[in-house]
């Protein structure tokens, strides 16, 4: 009962916020950005509280479910956003960044009855392969907003429409600075991902289904994230082509995270 | 009446900028002219207001006309020998209030939402209050415009956007680079829009740059604006590591093609360059604006924002323009209870006093009068100087909440005479106030702290 009521709260509370981003795009108003960071705080202590009190009830400590995995990802995203909008220029961004979390938020919860991780799948490596692909999930996912902001204030002062909407966006230069930052600290989280799961995936032999288009697309984000990185400094990639290359490699991660939600919802282990 | 808010003064709006430059004090010399404003000017308070862009006096008096006249005399020896008369604008009370809320919200600015003037009106409101020439009503009036500032600062996105073409070339350079401070600017060619926009621009932090096909030009426009000339052969070079780009030459040829521009992207390594083409015709070839990470910009394209700017603040306007007339007749509604407490004491005194004064005529005539019978009489006086007054007093009171207030008081006053009454339990009260109380002084407000130390733009 108190689960469903702070999932409620912790669900509305997301929408909120992210209506009160949104509208503060498309207003400008400042004191919607104020209270939109309010609102995602709040969001995020009765985040808190859901997923401890679900833990209580559901009686294990969270081992890396995928479900859990989205519901963390979400939380810490919102946390680094209450970080990132301490700039007020930058609040804006919330826009971008909460619909993905609100997202996160709802995906964790469906098919939630999916059993949690059984023993022989289990290794110590495992929470590494979690840890590190959450937070990259993170990372990415706020480098990916900040994209998007990118490419709209790029395509806005191209084609000089001067208006209101390019006046709430922040700087080019700046968003192109953040959105790099971002991919210079999730690289490395993303490389230790997909290390930790290729060596669990072949402890656990040929036979398991970590071989699959999963590993695929994890590859591929990689591939991706290190040409985005790779040109920046070798090219001097800069501007749209790195926010472009930037949203298809979470595209791609996403399509991972994906992955095993469609799989752990028609019951297979993941 | 506890006195009138007035302003008299000349603004862009109605001076040519020579008179302008006339008049204005710079904000040293702005102490010095407010005592000498205040040598000439009949007023219980003044300040001076003083920017490239205005010069104006304000003050509140209780006799305004005189005052006004006095104010007139002070800015035509200021002026003197031009005549300044035709180029004044007057407001009183009411009118004054809303002038100066819009002034501080820079709803009266030349540009439009420039932040700038707030700062130079808490700066001329910060100096007359160290001179102690601000009271009551300057104190409220100008207090409250400041938070009316705020407000329209706030609540509406008028000072997102500013429309004059050098100042939107900062505001795009600003919307690509963040903070412009360090960043390099780089003229080309010299021309008055190329030259403020390159002001603007240095102003903000920026460094400049020129290259010019005359050397000596180019050494002449570097020692202007506090930059540094280059060689016009090195232009490639310069574009290489310009941030900024300000062109107007007179070439009849494109100075910048796209196959010098290809190749000083590769060299700067594609970071972004904002390139603004002022000259008529053309310096920039249109298709270098299809480069990536390059954002180029001509003379139509900026006037096309400049108006498109424009005309997307006019709702903007209207917002602020309600919040502003809001504010003034909360103001209003204040100045009115101010004048309306002293009247309906006073008009209270003088209907006493007039039964007391027949009650003291009239009963010594009566014969045996007891103690109880004359407190009877007293008594009857008083509920029939009560039952006459109730409906006036509830008018007027009533009439503080609305305009027309103001005209009932002032007929109040008329009709009974009361302005001697209260000006003389005024000074008594001041008297009394001072004997006691020397301690706390009624003290001028003090202005808020965050006074920017900049300037109106010209």
């Amino acid at each position: 009962m108190i689960v469903t009521i702070l999932f409620a709260v912790t669900g509305l509370l997301y929408a909120a916020a992210c209506t009160s981003f949104l509208a503060l795009l498309a207003r400008g108003t400042a004191s919607l950005g104020v209270w939109g960071v309010r609102l995602l705080a709040g969001a995020v202590v009765a985040h808190v509280g859901f997923l401890l009190a679900d833990w209580l009830a559901a009686g294990h400590v969270p081992t890396g479910d995928i479900h859990e995995t989205l519901a963390i990802s979400s939380l810490l995203m919102s946390l680094s956003f209450v970080a990132v909008a301490r700039r007020p220029k930058m609040r804006v961004l919330g826009a971008f960044v909460t619909p993905l979390t609100l997202l996160f938020f709802l995906a964790a919860a469906l098919g939630r009855s999916v059993g949690h991780v059984p023993p022989n799948v289990r290794s110590a490596i495992l929470p590494v392969h979690v840890g590190a692909n959450l937070l990259g999930i993170v990372v990415f996912g706020i480098a990916f907003a900040v994209a998007i902001a990118y490419l709209i204030q790029e395509r806005l002062l191209r084609r000089k429409q001067i208006g209101g909407l390019f006046q709430r966006l922040p700087a080019l230069d700046a968003l192109d600075t953040l959105g790099l930052r971002l991919v210079v600290i999730g690289f490395p989280l993303l490389t230790l991902g997909i290390v930790t799961g290729t060596v669990w995936a072949i402890r656990l032999g040929p036979e398991s289904p970590m071989f699959s288009t999963a590993q695929g697309f994890a590859l591929l984000a990689w591939v991706l994230f290190a040409g985005v990185l790779l040109l920046r400094v070798a090219a001097g990639w800069r501007g749209r082509r790195a926010a472009i290359g930037t949203m298809l490699g979470f595209i791609c991660a996403m399509a991972v995270l994906v992955g095993y939600i469609v799989r752990a919802s028609n019951g297979a282990i993941q | 009446m506890s006195g009138e808010i007035f302003v008299i003064g000349i603004s862009h709006h109605t001076a040519p900028l020579e008179l302008r430059e006339k008049l204005a004090v710079s904000r040293d010399g702005l102490d010095a002219a407010l005592r000498a404003l205040r040598a000439d000017v009949h007023a219980t308070e003044a300040m001076l207001v003083s920017t490239c862009n205005r010069v104006e006096v304000w003050a509140a008096a209780a006799n305004a006309a005189d005052a006004m006249e006095s104010a007139r005399a002070h800015l035509a020896t200021c002026a003197s020998p031009t005549d300044v008369k035709p180029f004044l604008y007057e407001r009183r009370g009411e009118q004054a209030v809303r002038h100066a809320f819009r002034v501080a919200a820079s709803l009266d600015s030349m540009v439009l939402g420039e932040p700038q003037i707030l700062g130079q009106v808490k700066e001329s409101f910060s100096a007359a209050s160290a001179q102690g020439a601000i009271g009551a009503l300057l104190g409220r009036c100008f207090t409250r415009a400041f938070a009316v500032a705020k407000r329209v600062r706030t609540e509406t996105t008028i000072a997102a956007g500013v429309v004059s073409v050098s100042s939107i070339a900062v505001e795009l350079a600003r919307k690509i680079f963040g903070d412009l401070a360090g960043r390099r600017v780089l003229l080309v060619g010299a021309g008055k829009m190329s030259e403020a926009a390159a002001r603007s621009l240095r102003k903000q932090g920026a460094r400049l740059f020129v290259v010019n096909r005359s050397p000596e030009r180019a050494a002449e426009v570097a020692k202007l604006y506090g930059g540094e000339p280059r060689a016009f052969e090195s232009l490639a070079t310069e574009l290489t590591q310009a941030d900024v780009v300000v062109t107007s030459t007179a070439s009849p040829r494109f100075v910048i093609t796209t196959e010098i521009m290809s190749g000083v992207m590769k060299a700067r390594r594609h970071k972004p360059l904002f390139l603004i083409d002022i000259a008529v015709p053309r310096d920039v070839d249109p298709r270098v604006g299809e480069l990536d990470n390059v954002f180029l910009y001509d003379v139509d394209d900026l006037q096309k924002v400049s108006h498109e700017n424009l005309a997307l603040r006019q709702k903007e306007t209207e917002h602020a323009e309600k919040i502003v007339e809001g504010e003034v007749q909360q103001f209003e509604s204040w100045r009115r209870s101010l004048d309306l407490t002293p009247t309906i004491v006073a008009l209270r005194e003088r209907f006493r006093d007039v039964v007391k004064k027949e009650l003291e005529r009239t009963v010594p005539r009566l014969k045996n009068v007891s103690e109880e019978e004359r407190r009877t009489l007293d008594a009857m006086a008083e509920a029939m100087v009560n039952k006459l007054l109730h409906q006036p007093l509830v008018e007027l009171k009533k009439g503080a909440d609305a305009p027309e207030g103001a005209a009932l008081i002032t007929a109040a006053r008329k009709l009974f005479d009361l302005e001697k009454d209260i000006a003389d339990r005024t000074e008594q009260a001041k008297q009394q106030a001072a004997a006691s109380d020397k301690a706390t002084p009624d003290g001028p407000l003090t202005p808020a702290a965050d006074a920017g130390p900049t300037r109106e733009r010209t």
